[in-house]
């Protein structure tokens, strides 16, 4: 009875009723409203801040001289200056990073989710790949080098030209920092697929592997490839593990193309170093040019962005109709 | 079904490492006509600066040819001062004209990182800002590295101030101490160190009352060391005073970061290379200096520097590994190269239209003898 009391209450009755005629535009409800939206805005805002000063400090470069730019090393002048070796050394970090992380990392989520019994040595493992995922990525550098510069000198290139410091090792580098997060998402995906699917699948007389390869996988997939792709896009615009690993900042000393397998001997140079390199040199007219290899830089990650949304969506759309 | 749909993802994967390689083939393509482009490029460079120096340039270049048996292919790693560096890059720029097939890298992570690695036997020059420390030749004699030094050019240190700071102009040894050495610490307005000026004779003191923004290199750097070893360690020694400088300054590796704390303020007081601060003379004031408190204020010039009469100046060298110069012919004719044909322009055009200040004729017929005499 004196439950429901309060209901039956006047007051609270004009109460609801106000709020039910003006539709629960009330004071509080607005001011929550604008405080979410103001949010918003403010991080919009940021990055717009951001996109509009470095592409009007950009714009003398990438009007005038965008081939060029996109086609010459690092020079001691800014005008002759660009970031050939810098996208070339992204390029094949990028190459690494799906060639070795996006099988392994899928792999081992496949494994985790639909294998592994639910032991302690599993959850275990489980909360160790969450807290590597959450390592700073200066540490991966640290580990890059130990591994892959000191350990493997010499094997992964001529150790008098490179001292170790190849692109293969900093490639292997940033999969490592990108494996962790790979096998998150793409095992959340992979819980996230119904059991019902999976059980029509079985009762129809599918086993394990034909189920993950014909139902669990391609219904995943959306969630896989937004992380994946994520993930490296995230490695690519990684710069610390890359200082470690001995990434060049000043001049590189190489003439291979942009696909010369060579390179991956070689010593190696990616579009954040670049951008640090710029950035630390004297005199207004770099200012230009680092801005412009900034816009460089996010116009290929951005782009990778662009591509998860693109393939998740058409996943999607696909798996419902 | 299954497989179709595998076939679709494998698919999509595919078209974006294509997309990406498009556009890398596009850059493969122009990279190629790049080579070419360079030379003709620096070519009209080196016409549209003519001077002097690039008269004798193309003489070098047409005597290049009977030289071709010193240019051996090979690669050449560089590391160490960052205020060097962009030396060593101009010759190596210059160098790669006449030997293309000579691959020098040139890294400047600062002088005492260069020389770990050096001493690593990871490289083969060794670009330093001050000369080596005992305990980097030790390391260097423990792992049995012998190297060449060669004094290759003199650099400023600029002490610089805000434009608008103009009670500011001179300020001797006495005063930089008192500002900026061990006893100063906790000083946060100029006028704190007017005390201590004072009792060092300085005829600059009283300071402004003013708040002391200090922007200046960091530890790793060459130019924190060559500062304090110019400038502070003789007062500190007669003062008995152990830190030689303040502790309390976050110090940056980064030049440009430097001058932007002393665009930021008024009353700012920091110092950075003589060619870094001539660069960005829109947005720091020089502070001249006298060695002794009412000595002579010398401004920094390339004049003032080449003649030692400005008091905050010094050397810049290069340390070549003897070993490396044995088995590897590249790195000979590079050196040759650096302290020959590619020296005046390397040196003096380090930064395109500016650089560093030119050893005379003296000193750099030393470098050459000890060059001549080590290989």
């Amino acid at each position: 009875m004196a439950l429901i009391e309060p209901i039956l209450n006047k007051k609270t009755a004009e109460r609801v009723e106000a709020q039910i005629r003006s539709g629960g535009r009330n004071t509080p409800n607005l001011l929550f409203q604008g405080s979410l939206l103001a949010a918003l805005l403010f991080a919009l805002f940021v990055l717009g801040v951001l996109l509009f000063d470095v592409i009007t400090d950009s714009w003398p470069v990438l009007s005038e001289r965008f081939g060029d730019f996109l086609a010459s090393p690092k020079r001691s002048s800014a005008e002759a200056s660009g970031v050939f070796q810098g996208l070339r050394g992204t390029f094949w970090i990028g190459v690494a990073v799906i060639l070795l992380t996006f099988p392994l990392g899928i792999a081992a989520a496949v494994y985790l989710e639909e294998y592994a019994p639910d032991s302690r040595l599993t959850r275990l493992i489980d909360i160790n790949i969450r807290n590597l995922a959450g390592v700073p990525s200066v540490v991966y550098g640290i580990l890059g080098f130990t591994l892959f510069v000191s350990l493997f000198n010499g094997v992964l290139g001529d150790r008098e030209i490179t001292l170790g410091r190849t692109t293969t090792a900093g490639a292997l580098t940033l999969a490592i920092l990108a494996l962790p997060v790979v096998i998150i998402t793409s095992a959340e995906a992979i819980r996230a697929v119904p059991d019902s699917l999976k059980e029509a699948a079985y009762g129809v007389g599918a086993t394990k592997s034909e189920v993950i390869r014909s139902h669990i996988l391609p219904y995943a997939a959306p969630g896989i490839l937004t992380g994946t792709l994520l993930s490296l896009a995230r490695a690519l615009g990684e710069a610390a593990p890359l200082i470690l690993v001995g990434a060049v900042q000043g001049r590189l000393g190489s003439r291979t193309g942009f696909f010369g397998l060579e390179q991956l001997g070689e010593r190696f140079t990616a579009m954040p170093i670049i951008i640090t390199g710029y950035a630390k040199e004297p005199g207004s007219d770099w200012i230009p040019v680092t801005a412009a290899a900034i816009v460089i830089l996010l116009l290929v990650v951005l782009s990778f962005n662009a591509a998860a949304v693109l393939l998740r969506n058409r996943f999607e759309s696909k798996r419902e109709g | 079904m299954k497989a179709t749909s595998l076939a679709k993802l494998l698919g999509l994967l595919l078209a974006l490492v294509l997309v990406a390689a498009a556009c890398g083939s596009d850059d493969d393509d122009t990279e190629a006509g790049d080579a070419t482009d360079e030379a003709t490029e620096e070519s009209t460079d080196d016409d549209a600066d003519a001077t002097d120096d690039d008269g004798a340039m193309e003489e070098d270049e047409d005597a290049a040819p009977a030289d071709a048996g010193a240019c051996a292919a090979g690669n050449i790693n560089i590391s160490g001062s960052s205020t060097v560096e962009p030396i060593s890059t101009k010759v190596a720029e210059l160098y790669e004209e006449v030997c293309p097939d000579t691959f020098v890298t040139v890294d400047g992570p600062g002088t005492g990182d260069g020389f770990a690695l050096f001493c690593d036997g990871d490289t083969d020059i060794s670009d330093a800002s001050r000369q080596i420390k005992e305990s980097e030749a030790e390391t260097c004699a423990a792992n049995g590295v012998e190297y060449t030094e060669l004094l290759i050019a003199f650099d400023g240190i600029a002490v610089m101030t805000n434009p608008a700071n103009e009670a500011v102009s001179c300020l001797s040894f006495a005063d930089l101490y008192a500002l900026l050495g061990g006893q100063s610490e906790g000083f946060e307005n100029w006028s704190d160190a007017s005390d201590l000026g004072a009792s060092l004779g300085s005829d600059v003191a009283p300071y402004p009352d003013a708040p002391l923004d200090i922007s200046a290199p960091g530890t790793e750097s060459g130019t924190y060391d060559s500062f304090i070893e110019i400038v502070l360690e003789g007062i500190a020694e007669e003062q008995g005073d152990e830190q030689l400088i303040r502790q309390d300054f976050a110090g940056n590796a980064q030049d440009n970061v430097i001058i932007e704390g002393i665009a930021g303020s008024d009353t700012s007081l920091g110092w950075v290379g003589f060619a870094f601060a001539e660069e960005n003379l829109d947005r720091v004031k020089e502070i001249q200096i006298a060695a002794e408190p009412g000595g002579e204020c010398i401004s920094p010039t390339v004049e003032t520097i080449a003649d030692g009469s400005y008091p905050v100046s010094r050397g810049l060298y290069i340390y070549v590994n003897n070993a490396k110069v044995a088995e590897n012919p590249a790195l000979a004719g590079y050196v040759d190269f650096y302290l020959g044909d590619g020296y005046t322009e390397g040196v003096t055009r380090a930064f395109g239209d500016s650089g560093y200040v030119e050893l005379p004729a003296d000193l750099l017929g030393e470098a050459q003898a000890a060059w001549e005499s080590a290989k």
